[in-house]
């Protein structure tokens, strides 16, 4: 039993801040700088001229020649989210979430504790103290369908199997799939060839789909049918950080130093008992309302050494587009601890080895558990190929 | 991740065959040459045997591909 936890337009929310006038006109989230030329998070009055978020800049303004774009506040954004996170983890939930605004988790193991379905989702809104649209289904896709048809105190709750599902799902529009980023480009195609609602797309036979969309087709059908893959709950972490607020607008030398002051400030924590930092988030506040700016950060080595961060994390700073009035730094993953040296004479083997090692660890923080496989070959005579060899994680 | 997952596992493939079962259309691509076909059969002894008749063909736009008939369960699946 899936619950999906919908926070409608929140990274639009949080750019607005105070503003929240500016809501109820045609207002978009403006592209990243450097980013796609994309609109983010749409309000409903630009919804209402048939923008939607993840349209290209210059379709959205055709559309809607009045939309107002404001500038996105990434770590605005990801502060607040992680703190809603944070508050869904301390009930027992184990979270995955799918963007900034939507996350879901499993209530099977918190029903008992709870005291049932109605329980969990009493628990988790009071938890997270800001209004929620909650959805409960079998599967993942379908929770989060459900969510963006309940209401802030009516969660939608969608009993029973993958048929109950594909039924609840069947008058919905096609247009839901674009919550799953892979997807957010099928919708305008389907509606093209007339499937408008994901009953008819489920309708279609899986093989049309994959012939005509490929893998995104058989996903979409996957879904559209009430089926979906499991849940994959992040790991439970710390959320250590220090900012650094800036009286004058600040760039060049004077960044740099209060980037040093940070480092130090965050090395200095005793709840980092000792350990090294493999990833982090440089972010700031950058003055005259320009929004914020967010980069992530995944050392080659996990460090402890302030001098080698400042060296990796320094010429990050250029990439700011305008002057900060507020520096901070997170850690986001937390390496081996600061005792771990090397040996004073390594064999060529076994410095090879700890090289793979570190880049088979490098890479699985940059690009997940995933990133770093190996063949492993379980039957290579076999006469039916798929008996031959299996993906398994490298393991050194 | 969660376990080892299999390589070279079966897709499902639409195929038309003719009458003596050579596949003439795969995914609405016409075969242009069949290379090779052969049957392979196993686990006879077990209450899921295995029966499969494969083709390897080059379709008309020059892919070269290796798809079999599951002659115990019906149906076509490509593999590489």
């Amino acid at each position: 039993m899936i619950v999906c936890a919908l926070f409608p337009r929140f990274q639009l929310g949080i750019a607005a801040g105070d503003r929240t006038e500016l809501l109820k006109e045609p207002v978009a989230l403006a592209p990243e700088p450097g980013g796609v030329q994309q609109v983010g998070e749409v309000s409903l009055a630009a919804e209402a001229f048939g923008v939607h978020p993840g349209m290209r800049l210059g379709e959205a303004l055709a559309r809607c020649p009045r939309l107002k774009l404001l500038p996105p506040d990434p770590a605005g954004v990801d502060e607040v989210w992680e703190r809603l996170l944070v508050r869904l983890e301390s009930i027992g939930a184990a979270v995955e979430p799918e963007r900034p605004g939507l996350v879901c988790f499993d209530a099977r193991g918190l029903l008992r504790l709870h005291g049932g379905i109605e329980g969990v989702l009493r628990v988790a809104r009071r938890s997270l103290r800001v209004p929620t649209r909650f959805g409960v289904a079998p599967s993942r896709f379908t929770a989060v369908a459900a969510a963006t048809q309940a209401r802030v105190r009516r969660p939608t709750i969608v009993a029973g199997a993958r048929e109950q599902a594909s039924a609840f799902l069947a008058t919905l529009p096609v247009a839901l799939l674009r919550a799953r980023p892979a997807l957010s480009e099928l919708p305008e195609a389907l509606e093209r060839l007339g499937v408008c609602t994901l009953g008819e797309l489920a309708s279609l036979p899986p093989e049309a789909m994959a012939d005509r969309f490929g893998r995104l087709g058989m996903l979409a059908h996957q879904l559209a049918s009430g089926a979906d893959a499991q849940l994959r709950p992040r790991p439970a972490s710390e959320y250590m950080r220090e900012s650094l607020e800036l009286p004058e607008a600040a760039s060049g030398t004077q960044l740099e130093k209060g980037l040093g002051l940070l480092i130090d400030r965050l090395l200095a924590r005793r709840e980092r008992r000792g350990r090294t930092l493999r990833a982090v988030v440089l972010s700031a506040v950058l003055v005259e309302q320009g929004g914020t700016w967010r980069e992530q950060v995944v050392f080659r080595e996990a460090l402890a050494d302030p001098v080698r961060m400042r060296l990796v994390l320094a010429p990050r700073l250029a990439l700011m587009p305008a002057p900060a009035e507020l520096l901070r730094l997170a850690i986001e993953r937390f390496g081996p601890p600061a005792s771990d040296q090397r040996t004073l004479i390594e064999s060529p083997a076994d410095a090879r080895s700890a090289r793979l090692r570190e880049a088979i660890r490098q890479a699985r923080a940059a690009a997940g558990p995933e990133a770093a496989l190996r063949v492993l070959e379980i039957d290579p005579a076999s006469r039916f190929p798929e008996r031959r060899a299996v993906l398994a994680p490298f393991e050194r | 991740m969660s376990g080892p997952r299999r390589l070279s596992v079966p897709r499902h493939v639409v195929v038309r065959a003719d009458d003596d079962g050579t596949p003439g259309l795969i995914d609405g691509r016409e075969v242009d040459a069949v290379r090779e076909s052969w049957l392979v059969e196993d686990r006879w002894w077990t209450e899921r045997p295995l029966r499969r008749r494969y083709w390897e063909v080059v379709t008309t736009c020059g892919r070269n591909e290796v798809v079999f008939h599951d002659l115990e369960r019906g149906g076509w699946c490509r593999q590489r």
